[in-house]
Parts: structure tokens; sequence; C-alpha cells
């Protein structure tokens, strides 16, 4: 690691000096990846496992991709499958932080480097790994599906390497952003959010896919693939169409651009990782600033502390205080808000989307109920080890009631409204009017039901909710998480058959099916007082474990 | 003010095959400044979780101003405070939020509760602060705020544990002033630290702990007897004399790698 300090002989057109430092490096990473699989017998399967899942996979792209030669859609396919494995590179280290085998240049901070052989080293270390090897055997595969001749064959053998690196370039240039990103509070609370993107992005790549396997689905996508084949990754793969079909400027030019912006995100991540490891962290600066503008704003505004509109509107005592406790923290607490927004999300987009295909059925909207309703569970997890504040204000069981109604309050302010919103969309885009009530009625039996074993499910299976990073259960708490969730989810199910059995019994005798809409309103309603009443005793007696289950995060 | 604020007996507390409490018998009197002094480890966390009932002992028994903790704990949550260390505040509100919800939750008149809060962020010089969210807050700024929070139902027997921890000599200066006040209506404070200077010139009273009993208990004068300062009786008391680096650190310092 001398060689790096000894100043002028560094400079990027020196490969000798900085070949020790790649195999250093590289053999670091062999060295951690051996330490991490030698700490547990079960990371070690784990790790197998998805090795031979990546081989297994890779081998079955080659096959199918070779079988695509022939298709009059290889070029389409393949451009876009590159695509769409590039933006995986690009995600991938936003949301699987900790599964990121790269080494961590953070890490690497008070080793005397500099940054261009740090680079280069890091960018070939970042080449070991399964994810480059499925890349590899990706591209490959793409390269012979559209190749054709000498041309082809030359443009493949610097396409494929190219857009390997490409991905890998990429996938650092996030990362490096994101860390920055991540070292001020405000960052910090945006990364959390985007773990919903994958929940909502599946559910449009979902429907997407469902588009496309309908017949004659892949001529829809050829005007994407005309503008992804100018967009590296991509474009490596269209240049080796483009010299295979003879159209060399063209595949030059694609060439060319994958390699300009290759130096440009090299160059980017350069940067990027030279400020992280000189700059101080100024999180708490920028924080401050916003916050006391607003503060000021708020002060002058003539509010009395916390005495704005919504606490007017709100009852008094712990009820209100609650209440507005928890409205406020769906905006505030990056986790609640990720929780809200991903119920909300999915539980629109689901029966929209299956409604908007037009095979779906009405009952699907009730989909949203449950979605809603899983904000109730683990309600003390969410407090993190705050919830001692709460229980030294607990002393009865009463006590203990009026907290989790409140909270069961603040939550249906929005879920009810929101829950019929999504009933009444369904039905709207079915077109199934006749429906509405009975559906209506379901879908707030289910509510209830939800919201009362989830304040049971609070009591009983209280966990932690870890405040940083993406994970949502503390280690050795996730079976508990899943005990708690699917049980309530079955157990409401359960609770709501008899207003399931009504409404079939409706369908059979034809008709009334606004009675459904009463019977499960008030059922729903009843269910949730019996659910409260039953676990606030459980709340009162075991504050103690319950503050120690949550406090792990 | 014979009456004690707290008497605990036989409390023990083991987590796994730790032994974290053994078996502590305390009256604490009513009316002082109360120091509870011990090494890291010794069990002042774990002993002042039980006695506010955040924390169920494996043995034992607590009763705050002559109610227990455990069967009573209408009569005690009233009337005590509690600053605990290591657990977190509701941080997501700024800090007059979260005493106004800290006060709603005792139960007190909403208008009390913005009076109270008012003048305990002036006091505690966080009047410029009280906007802010908690979580911006400095380690010194959570400690006044949960200070703040703990006051505002004006408790009978207020526990702190390691208030001063990364307070500024001004703020600590602040906060005495403020218990001072307290103490001297007749209330009780019970506070854990490691200052041993502090617990010095503040308590009238102090216990020590060491490995999970209480060593030494008594007025300030009676535990520091003949020696010189309280800081060397509780060196002594807790066998930590004459424990020196000795040659085990001979390569520190010097200049030599
Ligand atoms: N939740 C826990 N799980 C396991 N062990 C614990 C737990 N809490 C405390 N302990 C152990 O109990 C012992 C006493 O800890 P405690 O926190 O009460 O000490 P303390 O006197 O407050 O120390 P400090 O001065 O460092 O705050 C320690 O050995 C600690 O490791
Ligand atoms: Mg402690």
């Amino acid at each position: 690691m001398t060689t790096a300090t000894d100043g002028t002989t560094t400079a990027a057109d020196a490969p000798g000096p900085s070949s020790p430092l790649v195999s250093t490096f590289v053999r670091l990473k062999l060295a951690l990846l051996r330490n991490g699989l030698r700490q547990s017998a079960g990371r070690r399967a784990a790790y197998l496992a998805s090795v031979l899942f990546a081989l297994a996979g890779a081998a079955l792209l080659l096959l199918g991709l070779l079988a695509l030669r022939d298709s009059t859609h290889a070029a389409t396919v393949t451009v876009l499958a590159t695509a769409v494995l590039a933006v995986g590179w690009a995600v991938m280290p936003l949301f699987f932080a900790s599964g990121d085998e790269t080494l961590d240049a953070t890490r690497l901070v008070m080793l005397p480097l500099r940054p261009r052989p740090l680079v280069r080293a890091l960018l070939v270390t970042s080449l070991v790994g399964i994810g480059p090897l499925f890349t590899l055997c990706f591209a490959v595969g793409s390269a012979v599906a559209v190749g054709r001749g000498a041309a082809g064959l030359l443009t493949g053998v610097v396409a494929v390497p190219l857009a390997l690196l490409l991905c890998v370039a990429l996938a650092r240039a996030v990362a490096s952003a994101n860390i920055r990103l991540l070292s001020s509070r405000k960052g910090r609370d945006l990364a959390v959010l985007s773990g919903l993107l994958i929940a909502v992005g599946a559910q449009v790549v979902n429907f997407g896919a469902q588009r496309l396997s309908a017949p004659g689905g892949l001529a829809k996508l050829d005007p994407a693939a005309e503008v992804l084949r100018w967009l590296p990754p991509s474009a490596s793969i269209g240049a080796v169409d483009s010299m295979s079909r003879g159209a060399y400027g063209t595949g030059l030019a694609q060439l060319a651009l994958c390699g300009v912006v290759l130096a440009v995100l090299v160059a980017f991540w350069g940067r990027s990782l030279t400020r992280l490891m000189t700059a101080p962290d100024g999180s708490t600066l920028q924080a401050a600033e916003p916050s006391r503008d607003r503060g000021r704003g708020r002060w002058r505004g003539g509010g009395r502390g916390g005495a704005h509109g919504l606490s007017r509107l709100l009852p008094p005592g712990r009820t209100g205080a609650v209440m507005e406790r928890s409205l406020r923290y769906i905006w505030r607490d990056p986790k609640t808000k990720a929780a809200w927004v991903t119920s909300l999300a999915i539980g629109l987009i689901v029966p929209l989307f299956n409604a908007l295909q037009g095979t779906g059925s009405v009952y699907i909207a009730c989909f949203a109920s449950g979605m809603l309703g899983i904000l109730m569970y683990n309600q003390f997890g969410q407090d993190t080890s705050a919830f001692w504040m709460v229980a030294m204000t607990i002393s009865s069981a009463p006590d203990a009631y009026a907290e989790l109604r409140a909270r069961a309050l603040a939550l249906s302010l929005v879920t009810v409204p929101y829950a019929a919103f999504v009933v009444v969309v369904t039905v709207g885009v079915l077109g199934d009017w006749g429906r509405l009530a009975e559906v209506l009625g379901l879908s707030l039996a289910l509510l209830g039901a939800m919201l009362a074993t989830g304040a049971w499910a609070s009591a009983r299976f209280p966990y932690s909710i870890p405040q940083e990073g993406y994970k949502n259960v503390a280690p050795g708490q996730a079976g508990l998480a899943w005990i708690s969730v699917f049980g309530g989810m079955v157990g409401a199910a359960l609770l709501c058959t008899p207003v399931i059995a009504l409404s079939i019994w409706l369908h059979v005798v034809g008709g009334w099916g606004e009675l459904v809409l009463g019977v499960g309103a008030l059922y729903g309603y009843g269910l949730v007082l019996a659910g409260l009443r039953l676990a606030a005793p459980r709340v009162a007696d075991r504050l103690p474990e319950i503050l120690s289950a949550v406090s792990r995060g | 003010m014979t009456a004690d604020a707290v008497r605990v007996q036989g409390l023990w507390k083991r987590f796994g095959e730790q032994v974290a409490v053994a078996g502590i018998d305390l009256a604490l009197p009513a009316g002082k400044f109360i120091g509870l002094v011990g090494p890291n480890g010794a069990g002042k966390t774990t002993t002042l979780s039980m006695i506010t009932g955040l924390l169920r002992p494996d043995q034992g028994s607590v009763e705050v101003v002559g109610h227990d903790v455990w069967r009573d704990p209408v009569e005690v949550k009233a009337r005590i405070g509690v600053l605990p260390e290591g657990l977190r505040l509701f941080e997501r509100l700024s800090g007059r939020e979260l005493l106004a919800y800290s006060g709603r939750l005792r139960g007190l008149p909403g208008d009390e509760v913005d009076q109270r809060a008012g003048q305990l962020l002036d006091v505690l010089d966080l009047s410029g602060a009280q906007h802010k969210l908690v979580v911006d807050y400095s380690t010194g700024m959570r400690k006044k705020i949960g200070l703040a929070a703990a006051l505002l139902h004006n408790p009978e027997v207020l526990f702190l544990d390691e208030p001063f921890e990364g307070v500024d000599p001004v703020s600590a200066q602040t906060i005495r002033g403020v218990l001072e006040r307290y103490t001297a209506s007749g209330a009780t404070v019970v506070f854990s630290s490691h200052v041993m200077e502090l617990v010095e010139s503040l308590c009238d009273w102090v216990a020590v702990m060491a490995a999970g009993r209480i060593r030494a208990h008594g007025p300030l004068a009676e535990v520091r007897g003949g020696a010189p300062s309280l800081q060397s009786a509780f060196l002594e008391l807790v066998g930590a004399t004459g424990r020196d680096a000795g040659d085990s650190l001979d390569w520190l310092g010097g200049g030599t790698r």
C-alpha cells in the first residue's frame, strides 16, 4: 500500500503501482467473503444456494437467449432486458446495502490511498461476485442472440465487457451517492421511503407483464427498444445488432457512447468518493436550518404550542394527545410514513389494476381494508423505546383502553374513508354499482376485524422496528412479526365469516345487498370495541415486557 | 419528612447468567437530594428501572411514597417523574409538542400544560429550540427536554438516570438550580451519576453500588467517613484503589511505533 503514498507515480496511466493495490483489494474482498461465510452454517448455505440459483438462472437465460437467435424480436428483447438488468444494478445498492459485498469505501478513509488508483481497484474488485457473473452470462447470451458474422463477433468482444463494466460502475456510482445522501437526516428519511418504490414498482411490473403476455404484446415494445438501444448499457447490445446488420456508423456511435458514459460514471464515482472521504458530515447543520425557519413561521402565526387547527378539533386529554401524535407521525416519522404510503398505494393499486384488466372481481376491493388494517399491528413497536413515556402513564386497564382506542381512532380517521374510496373506485371501474353496498359492508367488517386483531396482537406480540436502515424487524424477532401479522390476518378473515355468510346467503335468496352494509359496519365496529377490551388489560399487565420487546431496535 | 420516599426490599434481577442486581435493601429518605453512585455496570440503571416500574424484578418489593409499585401503580405513577437512560423520546415531535403530549397523557388540563411547558422551556433555556424536532437536538438538549417532561406534572419523587451526562457546565448549573428549588419544597430527587464532585456538592444522602449490591448508604458525611473526598471513599468502597495499568501498556506513548 506504500505504492500509493509515494506521490507522483500514482497517476492513472501507470499500471505498475496500481496492480498491487488491485490484487490486495481482490484478496481483501475474498478474505472478507470467506470470513463472513465462516461465521455461520446458515449463511454458508444461503450463499451457496444463491450461487447455485444465480448460475441456474444464468444458464436458463443463456439458453433462452440462444433460442431467441432467429426470432424477429431478438434485438428488442435483449436491449430491453439489458435495460432492466441495468436498473436492477442501479437500485440494488439502495435496497440491499447490507447484502452489498463490495468493499465499503468509507471504511478505507483512514488508509493513505489516492482516489484514482482506489477507484480502479474498487471497480475491479466489484467484478468479483455472483451478480457480475450473472451479468456476464447475460451479456454473452445477448450478444450471441443478436450477433451475426465477423463484425458482430468483433463488436461483441468489446461490447460484453463494456456492458458489464457499465453495470458495475452504475451500481458503484449510485451507492456512493447514496451514502452521501444517507449521511444527513433528511436523506436518511428519504432513503427509508425508497423501500416502497419496490412495492409499488413490483405491482406496475406485474401489470405490464400481464399486458405483454397477451398475443402481439412484444411488438408493442419495439418503439421503447428504439430509444433504449441508444442508452448505455443497452447501447452496447444495440451496437452488436447494428454492426451485424451492416450499420457500422450507428454501431460505432453506440459503442463510443457507452465508452463516454462509462468514463463519466467512473469520474462521478471517483468525485463522490473523494468528497465522502474528505468532507465532514454536515447533517445537523443542514437539518437545523429549515426547521428553525419553519418554527419561527409558526410561532409568528400566533399558534400557542400545539394548539393549531388539528388539535382544536380533537377531543381533550389522552385521546386527543395520542391521536395528534399518531397523525403527526404518519407524516414525520420515515418508517411510519413508508408503512402508510405502502399500505395506501398497494391497497389502491391491487384492486384498481385488477378492475382495469376487466377480469377482476369487486370483492378484491376489500384488499384495501386488509392492507390498511395491518397498520394497527405492532402499535408499540412503532413507538420504539419511547414507549416508556406511554408506559409511565398507564397504570390500569382503562388507561390502556384509552390509549389503544385513541390509536385506533387516529387510524380510522384515514382508513375508513380511504377503504370506502377504494371500494367506490373499484366498483365504478367494473361498473357493478349494484354490489356497492355489499362490498362496502364486507370491507368495513374486515377493517374492524383487522383493527381488533391488530390491537390484540400489539399487546401480545410486540416487536422492535429498527430505526436505521431498511429492515422492519430486529434480528431474532422475525418469527414474532410473522406470527403477529399472518396469524392476525387469518384471524381477521375468520372473524368476518358471519358477514361473508350473510352476503352469500343474500345472493342465494336474491337481493337485499344493502343489509350487508349495515350489518358489516356494525359488526366491524363491535369487533373493534371487543378487540380493544380484550387487549387493554394485557397491555396494562405487560408494560415492562412490551417495553423490553420494543427496545431492541 | 421522616417518612421514606422509596423503600426497596430484596430486589433481584438476572439477565441470563448475569446477575445485574443482587438483593438490594434500601430506604431513601423523603425530601432529600439522593445520589446513587457506582462504577459502570454496577446495576444503577437496572435498579432505577425496577423502582420506576419500567423493568419487572425477579424478586423483591418496591414501595414509593408508601405504595407498592407493582401492586398499586395508579398511586405510584402519578407521583413520580422519570428520566431514564438509553431509552428514546418521541423524537419526531418538537420540544414543545413533546411536553404538550406528555402532559396531556398525564391527564393535566391543556391550558395548564401549555403554561407549565412554556415556563420549563424558558428556565431550561430551550425556548429557542422549542419548535425544532427533538431528533435534531444535541445530547444535552435531549436531557433537558427529558427533564422538563419528567417535571411537568410536579411529581413527589423524581428519578433521574445520569441527568448531567453530556450537559454543558452552564446548563448543569441551570438544572441544579431547578432541582435544588424543587427539593427545597419537600420533594425528593434520586439520581445516578459517575461524577463524584457533582454528587458531593449536590447530595445530602448517597448510596454506593458495586456489582449489583449496595456497598454503603447514608448521609453524605457518614459515607465519606474519614476519607478526604467522596472520590477516594468511593474508590475504596468499590475496591478500585491501587489498580493501575502497570507495565501492561508500556508501548503506549513515547513516539515510537
Ligand atoms: N437488557 C439487558 N440484558 C442483559 N444484560 C443487561 C441488560 N441490562 C443491563 N444488563 C447488565 O446488567 C449489569 C448492570 O447494568 P446497568 O445498566 O444497570 O449498570 P449501570 O450501573 O447503569 O452502568 P453505567 O454506569 O455504565 O450506566 C451490567 O453488567 C449489564 O451488562
Ligand atoms: Mg446506567
